[in-house]
């Protein structure tokens, strides 16, 4: 039954599509539409073009398209599981955390090994206060991308966070290090591990630490979050004038904002 | 050897007792809802109609006030309007004044007194400006600040125009006024006013926020911050605009809560306002009718981790009973309550949250008005925190936007526990909780709370906790300071070795105002052993051998 190894015959608007898919890694994101609106004028069920419309809508707010798109693409294939998980996505970006735990749950359902999905579970069960279980989650994401062999720092600093807002320090650490390993040329796991530090009432490693943030990009630590760690970590190191410096850094800041 | 060692173990018992401060255990803290058969009827409006007008979401003070001056505590709500005409189109939006029959009931006196108000009112600050010893009424609204100066008939004069605080600023007009406070910064014995101001706001050019399908509130990033304002009492009855001046203006924030304290205890008081979403200020008294903002430089201005938190209430007040006073801000869902010490000295304030208990704890509140009193009168100062979610959030939450309030009771000045689940089963009721005002209201000694609620019913909380642990409160007069000692610090000793702190302020929390008088729980102390008292105009008196369980007057300069 030779017939068995012929899969679906292509669909009509997969072209496009796969069009459409190298222009928007390409970042041509207006061509990158043209062609994901004409794979769609072919088929309007297909499910990677209708997720690629709504990624393309979320990277500029729109997430009522997006979630459109994705309640198409979900109605065609309920097991599309990257559509799942973006949907999930679109409620935690919107704030609503209520839309946002089932949809996460059923992506995590769709794909097990999906670190991302859990990941982001996890940050939606610890936005409704269920810390213990959110510091599960986040173990197990990590967990799934050691076992991938791709383990990402971004991953780990939620639960980095999470540890030192519970005041596990010493398991704090833990993971910040591992992040700083894995992305030593990254602000976010810097700060974090500053954060610690004086936290730990370590304040001039936390000012060096800080202070080497304040140089790095990456992540979603602001100018002004470091600037304001490093005023306090140089008062507790006894240096009030280079703690004022960062003051009137931040104070500059935000005079740029208005 | 069994005696030597019951001895030694009694002795041990013994020396720990006295030794490091520890308050006698005390009963649960209680508290019993009575508004509805005290007569104290009020319903909040904020007139929401789906349209999601951003000032449906603040508003809801409350004060206490002895406004007839017979010893019982009195209580105004202020309200909102029709909206966008922001006119009070009927007695459902009048702010009200509640006489205090003194047994515990109350009686609605708005039409005598004059006080239906005008306009969508928000926070409401009481003091006596005009040093006559009657209780005035400063109320703030959108783009409309009205002060009542007290008769002492029962009636208000709205003298706002001829006060000069009718106007607005040179650069943004009548302001969205959120809170107020009254507190004498110059101290020459006459108390000046501070408005924390929030966005600019028009219904008519609001941006419309949340998806095409759902509108919602906006998040205040939308909208543009605006300067708090100072004005300096003329002593005739009339106020100077001094927020250019004073360095208050040059700073754009988003106002909510105001409070009060002298935090390096150089006898000039210094404020503080909690910002919503940028950082919180706080105004250094330079003296001279200078401010300089140091928030940042003083770790008060952010979350630890440099987030600015939606700042609501806050009050400054002493809880490690240290002497110097320490700060509580409540905040939204997620921010978690900032609480900081003040470590004295010149240094900047430590971050406690964490260590208190209160940074998890406080996590999935919402908080609007507070305060820090000793509700147990163990001789340490718990935290009452008014509670609700934004309205309309419960559809994005999955549970509800009403929330009870909750009461931390304060464990010897080293952390907070969370008791409202043995507060009583009417402390467990849900509602839209915004202001929060403190007083005892049936003078038993046991600190109550009045809480107004959005679109219901307003609550009286009546303290019910059965202990029979000792107070004290202290009326202050000022003769040199301003009439009601505003500012005064007061430092209680007990014969337990013991010390306690406090000081006079009315701004408590968010757009509310509390009683004048200072208040202290003695534990099982039944005297305080001194009573110092310092005035902000300088004046220190001491008295000794205080007997508790009383209101004591004290008059500046005057022995006892």
């Amino acid at each position: 039954m030779l017939w068995f190894f012929f899969g679906a015959p292509e669909s009509a608007g997969y072209r496009a599509y796969e069009r459409a898919n190298a222009l928007f890694a390409q970042q041509k994101f207006d061509q990158s539409l043209t062609a994901i609106e004409e794979a769609l004028r072919l088929d309007p069920k297909l499910v990677p073009a209708l997720t690629l419309k709504a990624k393309l809508a979320m990277s500029i707010n729109r997430f009522d398209v997006a979630r459109q798109s994705l309640e198409q693409a979900l109605a065609a294939d309920p097991k599309a599981q990257y559509a799942q998980f973006l949907y999930g996505l679109e409620a935690y970006l919107t704030n609503d955390m209520q839309a946002a735990l089932p949809r996460f749950r059923k992506a995590v359902q769709l794909n097990r090994s999906d670190a991302r999905a859990t990941l982001y579970l996890g940050l939606t069960t610890e936005s409704l206060g269920e810390a213990a279980e959110a510091l599960k989650l986040y173990e197990e994401a990590v967990r799934l991308e050691k076992l991938a062999g791709r383990p990402q720092a971004e991953t780990l600093l939620p639960g980095g966070r999470l540890l030192l807002l519970l005041g596990r320090l010493d398991d704090s650490e833990r993971w910040l290090q591992q992040a700083l390993a894995l992305a030593p040329q990254t602000r976010d796991p810097h700060f974090e591990m500053a954060r610690l530090l004086l936290r730990k009432g370590e304040a001039e490693r936390s000012a060096a630490e800080a202070e080497t943030a304040l140089k790095l990009s990456g992540g979603i630590t602001t100018d002004a979050q470091v600037h304001y760690l490093l005023i306090r970590a140089w008062q507790q190191s006894g240096m009030p004038e280079r703690a004022e410096q960062h003051a009137e850094a931040l104070r500059a800041l935000e005079s740029m904002k208005k | 050897m069994t005696r030597v060692l019951t001895g030694i173990a009694l002795a041990l018992i013994w020396v720990n007792r006295i030794g490091a401060g520890a308050s006698a255990p005390s009963a649960p803290i209680r508290f019993e809802e009575v508004a509805g058969k005290a007569g104290l009827h009020f319903t909040l409006r904020n007139a929401a109609s789906g349209k999601f007008h951003q000032i449906e979401l603040t508003g809801g003070g409350v004060a206490v006030l002895d406004y007839n001056g017979d010893g019982c505590t009195d209580i105004f709500f202020t309200n909102g309007a029709a909206i966008p005409s922001l006119s009070k189109t009927g007695p459902e939006f009048h702010n009200r004044l509640f006489r205090n029959n003194c047994d515990m009931t109350f009686t609605d006196v708005t039409e005598q007194a004059g006080l239906s108000g005008e306009g969508y009112s928000m926070a409401v600050a009481v003091a006596d400006f005009d040093n006559d010893g009657r209780e005035d009424i400063f109320v703030t609204g959108v783009k409309q600040n009205t002060l009542y100066r007290n008769l002492g008939n029962g009636r208000f004069e709205n003298i706002t125009v001829k006060a000069g605080l009718a106007g607005g600023d040179a650069k943004y007009g009548r302001m969205w006024s959120v809170s107020a406070g009254w507190f004498d910064y110059d101290n020459d014995g006459w108390l000046d006013l501070f408005v924390s101001n929030y966005v600019v706001w028009d219904a008519t050019t609001e941006p419309r926020c949340g998806s095409p399908e759902q509108q919602f509130y906006c998040h205040p990033s939308v909208y543009q911050g605006l300067p708090g304002q100072l004005f300096h009492n003329n002593r005739d009855g009339t106020f100077t605009d001094v927020s250019r001046s004073s360095g208050i203006a040059g700073h754009i924030g988003k106002g909510m809560g105001v409070a009060f304290a002298d935090m390096d205890g150089d006898g000039l008081t210094d404020i503080f306002v909690a910002n919503d979403s940028v950082r919180s200020f706080l105004f250094h008294n330079l003296g001279g009718g200078q401010f300089k903002e140091v928030g940042l430089e003083a770790g008060v201005a952010l979350r630890e981790d440099g987030y600015a938190i939606a700042g609501m209430g806050g009050d400054f007040r002493d809880f490690d009973n240290d002497g110097k006073p320490d700060l509580i801000i409540s905040g939204i869902l997620n921010d978690s309550f900032q609480l900081f010490r003040n470590p004295g000295g010149g240094h900047p304030f430590e971050d406690f949250g964490q260590r208190a208990g209160l940074l998890m704890a406080t996590r999935q509140f919402t908080g609007w008005s507070l305060g820090m009193y000793d509700f147990d009168n163990d001789g340490w100062k718990d935290i009452f925190f008014g509670l609700s979610h934004l309205a309309e959030l419960d559809r994005y939450l999955g549970r509800p936007s009403a929330l009870p309030n909750h009461i931390f009771r304060n464990v010897d000045g080293k952390r907070f526990e969370d008791i409202s689940a043995t507060a009583g089963s009417d402390f467990q009721q849900a509602a839209m909780h915004r202001g929060v005002a403190f007083a005892d209201f049936d003078n038993d000694g046991r600190m109550d709370a009045v809480v107004s609620v959005l679109n219901g019913p307003a609550k009286l909380f009546h303290n019910v906790s059965a202990n029979s642990s000792h107070w004290l409160g202290i009326r202050l007069h000022g003769r040199q300071s301003n009439r009601e000692g505003l500012g005064a610090t007061v430092h209680v000793h007990l014969p337990d070795g013991r010390d306690l702190y406090n000081h006079a302020t009315t701004a408590v929390g968010y757009a509310s105002s509390s009683e004048a008088i200072v208040r202290f729980g003695l534990g099982a102390s039944k005297t305080a052993e001194t009573l110092e008292i310092h005035w902000p105009g300088g004046v220190a008196q001491t008295l000794s051998g205080v007997r508790g369980d009383r209101i004591v007057d004290v008059t500046e300069g005057l022995p006892k």
